[in-house]
């Protein structure tokens, strides 16, 4: 684990040890918000690293990451805990076969014991050892962001035959959303909020060579300025930064070295994943590859 | 915190800013000015970049408030004068010849001043009986605001789908283990009753999309009335008006009066009354709005006279990407029933293939008995 971060410029750094480039930006807003102790909503296009800042927030604290992925109809039970009904269950049966079910051993079937932990559970028992990331929470309900925001504001829980836990430490949290609709204000109002956009061309180099170091260097440059191109195309789903990445990559496995229009249209899946978009970028694949 | 000597002329300086921020409708909190105070405390000893991040970490909780933001930081902080460019930008976007406001009738014809006649209260109010199958566009004024008001009592219930979650449910198909287990620990040894639950049901989203240009014109007033009523009906509606281009009126429609919702509406709407572009409005709702998700499982209304002016290549395009994002699609088009026996126009022809239901929506009967059979489309 390496020391708290002292400065901006000290945090961009640590970051660039674990192999992620932040921007002055996004390296301030994550200062702030470790130092104050506030969630972290990250917004911005597919793949330009948002879920990615969580994992090496994790690395570089040295703390678990524990992540709690957000889907349609997610509910307490999957994200908070839940009673292992079928050991309570088992409990009983040997109990009552002993005679020994009075008041004392009955309360001790809810105990921690037959209680499931789930991931926000998990993190508050963490505390200040756990980055917890709630990914994608524009996929959640409503009411389910209303049941965080208590969750987010006093890092406590209360479980009725249990009793309320609370969190000795901050866990780091991080929330990331695609904005496939608007957050409530109240939950925003509770986070630092901060847009990652596409980086420039010279810092998604900087990605690639950090991420990608077998690539050379001029291969990079040549890939990183097609994907730039691709993102001023009209297309339905830009390229984001992974998928510069995964086409680097694709390159690298069938042995290229260089991106010519023929490489290009053959590992063109792993950059273009839509159909539509595949027709549009084909048709016209020698002006995206030389510009 | 208390006993570090605080400079409260730079503190000042930041609450400033923060109320400069909200002269220019950013909804900055206290709790943000705070927030954004112990920030900048923190980065110390801080230049203005620090200043800037630090903020719009704190007071911005919009991705389209960072424009504004820039624009107040760069004027306060950095003495810029405010640029005349944006300004110039906006400006030019409104189309030569159109202007931005239109007259919305009144749901209550009383309510405007300039109205002339005398109002005779009793006898106004019995004419008002209008048949309920007189098309909307042979309706006087009077009888326009009558049918608005009913519109607005028209109930309605969006088609629903099953969902993740269980619920208790006597003839379900499966078996609700977790109960069962309650219950067997209360009962100890008696013989434990099968209890049944099955998958909730949920409304689909509604997607309206209303065309209010001029050939609609008679019937998208009755038709955003119509949509202000399912905002108020349904949990998940979401509605945009399309012309010449597409805008969205969802968060208008959340006024409590829907007169005073059109009219906010009808400004935003600048083409209203242009030309109709239904290929290029679905394409900038599939684009924007369609791909994110939005009309993920949802119905789509479109409401339309497939009067379009724009290319039918593109039409087509876009229904067919439409129907692969939404559940299912449905055209209202009021002269449906004039067309019987006419070939379709063109964009209807384009259109057929990938709409699920065709609905008139001509007068009040027919919305009626639409909103009846909705529950049943999904």
């Amino acid at each position: 684990m390496s020391q708290a971060p002292e400065s901006v410029a000290d945090l961009q750094e640590q970051l660039r040890g674990v192999d992620y480039l932040a921007d002055r930006g996004l390296a301030t807003a994550t200062l702030i918000a470790l130092r104050l102790g506030r969630p972290l909503l990250l917004e911005g296009e597919v793949g330009v690293g948002k879920t990615e800042l969580a994992k090496c927030l994790a690395t570089l604290t040295g703390r678990e990451l524990i992540r709690l992925q957000c889907y349609e109809g997610i509910d307490t039970h999957q994200a908070l805990y839940e009673w292992d009904y079928a050991r309570q269950m088992l409990h009983v049966r040997a109990l009552s076969e002993h005679e020994l079910t009075d008041a004392s051993t009955m309360s001790g079937l809810y105990s921690e014991e037959f209680l499931l932990e789930r991931p926000l559970l998990q993190a508050l028992r963490a505390g200040s050892n756990a980055v917890l990331l709630i990914d994608e929470i524009d996929r959640a309900d409503d009411e389910f962001e209303a049941f965080l925001l208590e969750l987010l504001s006093d890092f406590q829980i209360t479980i009725p035959e249990v009793g309320t836990v609370a969190a000795e430490g901050r866990p780091i949290v991080v929330l990331t959303s695609n904005r496939t609709r608007e957050l409530h204000d109240a939950l925003k109002r509770r986070c630092l909020y901060h847009w990652i956009g596409y980086p420039t061309v010279d810092e998604e180099v900087g990605i690639v060579s950090v991420r990608a170091p077998e690539v050379a260097g001029t291969l990079a440059q040549k890939v990183v300025d097609a994907v730039h191109r691709l993102r001023d195309l009209d297309l339905a789903k830009p390229p984001g930064v992974a998928e510069t990445l995964d086409w680097v990559q694709a390159l690298g496995a069938i042995g290229a070295e260089d991106l010519s229009g023929a490489t290009a249209a053959d590992t063109l899946g792993s950059v273009i994943k839509d159909r539509d978009d595949l027709e549009l970028v084909s048709s016209d694949i020698g002006r995206v590859v030389d510009g | 915190m208390a006993d570090a000597p605080v400079d409260t002329s730079i503190v000042d300086r930041l609450v400033e800013f923060g109320t400069a921020l909200r002269e220019h409708g950013l909804p900055v909190g206290t709790d943000d000015v705070l927030a954004f105070c112990s920030a900048v405390a923190e980065l110390t000893p801080s230049d203005s970049e620090d200043v800037y991040w630090s903020g719009r970490a704190t007071l911005v909780h919009r991705r389209d408030h960072i424009p504004v933001y820039d624009e107040v930081f760069r004027r306060f902080f950095l003495h810029v004068p405010a640029s005349a460019e944006r300004k110039k930008v906006k400006d030019m976007k409104v189309p030569q010849g159109s202007t931005g406001t239109i007259n919305i009738p009144d749901a209550e014809p009383g309510d405007r001043q300039s109205d002339e006649r005398p109002m005779v209260l009793g006898l106004e109010a019995s004419s008002l009986e209008i048949e309920r199958s007189k098309r909307f566009s042979a309706c006087s004024e009077a009888e326009l605001a009558a049918v608005r008001r009913m519109i607005n009592k028209i109930r309605l219930e969006p088609p629903k789908r099953r969902t993740r979650r269980y619920c208790t449910d006597p003839s379900g198909s499966t078996l609700d283990i977790r109960q069962m287990a309650r219950r067997a620990m209360n009962l100890n040894d008696a013989a434990p009753e099968l209890l049944r639950m099955d998958r909730k049901r949920k409304q689909r989203p509604l997607v309206l999309l209303l065309d209010i240009s001029g050939s609609m014109a008679d019937h998208s007033r009755n038709l955003l009335q119509f949509a202000y009523s399912m905002k108020r009906a349904a949990q998940k509606v979401e509605v945009f008006c399309f012309g010449t281009r597409l805008t969205r009126i969802t968060p208008l429609l959340d006024r409590r009066s829907p007169d005073a919702a059109m009219r906010l509406a009808s400004e935003r709407v600048v083409d209203w009354d242009g030309g109709t572009r239904i290929g290029d409005s679905v394409e900038a709702f599939v684009k924007d709005w369609g791909r994110r998700g939005l009309s993920r499982g949802a119905t789509v209304i479109i409401c339309s006279d497939g009067l379009d002016r724009g290319s039918p290549a593109t039409l087509a395009e876009s229904m067919e990407k439409l129907e692969r994002l939404s559940h299912r699609i449905i055209w209202m088009n009021p002269l449906q029933e004039l067309q019987a026996g006419v070939p379709p126009t063109l964009a209807m022809a384009v259109a057929g293939p990938h709409i699920d239901e065709i609905a008139s929506g001509n007068n009040l009967e027919s919305l009626e008995a639409f909103a009846g059979r909705l529950p049943q489309i999904g």
